[in-house]
């Protein structure tokens, strides 16, 4: 009795602490990677943006994302990883029109992306 | 990792649900929530290990989710008697001293053939050779046979009547024709086979003979030109 009440509160404690973690860690990952990719933005914007610019932004969204496959679906830090890579292309030909669309699309996963693990009824069901 | 937990604990209670609701005969050994776990833990441990592009995570959170389920499910039933109803079910008496009951039967979703190979497997092959028989909440078959109810086991009783029908394939095996038992049934005073629950006759002549709502009765015959099996 004891024993399982034991078991039961330490899986409950683990499993709490685990979510917790989970949805301080991933929105805190999004939210910086969010500001960087907004900076890029203003830059790209302005036609200032040049190919070291974005490559820092890559390169800080390829440390992020290996932590960040332990928590979320494989396929959700791929889909960021197509367009980073295709953003990094654009601005280094200078598309910066191209570059935007992409990066207002970048911007939109950021903020939406942590809320789809959200305990929310559309996300339930 | 929290719509994980939520999902998984959904998901728990529906099969529960659904398990409770599909009876003692589709459980076979185990509590209802027991088969569920057995049902759903392989493949939460699976779907990741398969699925790479699910983080190894879930499948760990998914299970740990079960895991605590299962315990708070545990402790539920040993604690908690009016729950313990509720998740596991209470046994059924399908059979008593006045014979089948029909109503329990029904309430676990049962018939008078699944109740006869119950017995069957349970080693009692005549309804008169048990007192009592109860489908146990886990699905499992328990009967309490008569005193030297194996005197009484010396020739295979077929279903002659179950519910209300003649059974076309037993007559065969008996050679006696339907007339015969519709002879019998007017004798024992009962107007149409419709009202007869169940109508099993041996090779040595004996008959049992249960009406609906009523208690059961056996008795021998002498079958015509000495037919016997």
């Amino acid at each position: 009795m004891v024993k399982s009440i034991a078991a039961i509160l330490t899986a409950i404690a683990l499993l709490i602490g685990a979510a917790i973690f989970e949805c301080y860690y991933v929105s805190e990952q999004f939210d910086s990677f969010g500001k960087e990719l907004h900076t890029l933005y203003l830059k790209t914007e302005n036609e200032t943006a040049n190919i070291e610019d974005a490559k820092a932004v890559q390169t800080s969204w390829e440390e992020r994302k290996e932590h960040l496959h332990v928590w979320i679906p494989h396929n959700d830090v791929s889909r960021i990883d197509d367009y980073m890579s295709e953003t990094v292309r654009l601005i280094g030909e200078k598309e910066y029109s191209y570059a935007l669309a992409n990066l207002e699309i970048l911007i939109h996963l950021c903020s939406c992306l942590p809320e789809t693990y959200s305990p929310a009824l559309e996300n339930i069901f | 990792m929290v719509l994980v937990m939520i999902r998984t604990a959904i998901i728990f209670v529906a099969l529960l649900i659904i398990m409770r609701l599909m009876g003692k005969r589709q459980i076979g050994e185990m509590q209802p929530f027991e088969l569920i776990i057995t049902l759903v833990i392989a493949d939460l441990a699976c779907i990741p290990m398969a699925d790479a592009s699910i983080p190894l995570l879930y499948g760990i959170v998914a299970v740990l989710t079960i895991f605590v389920l299962h315990e708070i499910m545990t402790l539920l039933d040993l604690k908690v008697k009016p729950l313990k109803s509720l998740i596991s079910g209470k046994p059924s008496v399908v059979v008593n001293k006045n014979g089948i009951d029909d109503y329990q039967l029904k309430r676990n979703n049962l018939d008078v053939s699944d109740l006869i190979e119950s017995l069957r497997t349970a080693g009692y092959f005549s309804l008169d050779s048990i007192d009592y028989a109860i489908y146990e909440s886990n699905g499992m078959f328990s009967a309490l046979p008569k005193q030297d109810y194996e005197k009484t086991q010396t020739s295979l009783p077929l279903v002659i009547i179950d519910n209300g029908k003649y059974d076309k394939k037993n007559l065969g095996i008996t050679g006696l024709e339907k007339e015969f038992f519709d002879g019998i049934l007017k004798e024992q005073g009962v107007k149409s086979e419709k009202k007869v629950l169940v109508l099993t006759a041996d090779g040595t002549g004996k008959l049992y003979l249960q009406v609906k709502n009523e208690k059961f009765r056996t008795f021998t015959v002498n079958y015509p030109e000495g037919k016997t099996w």
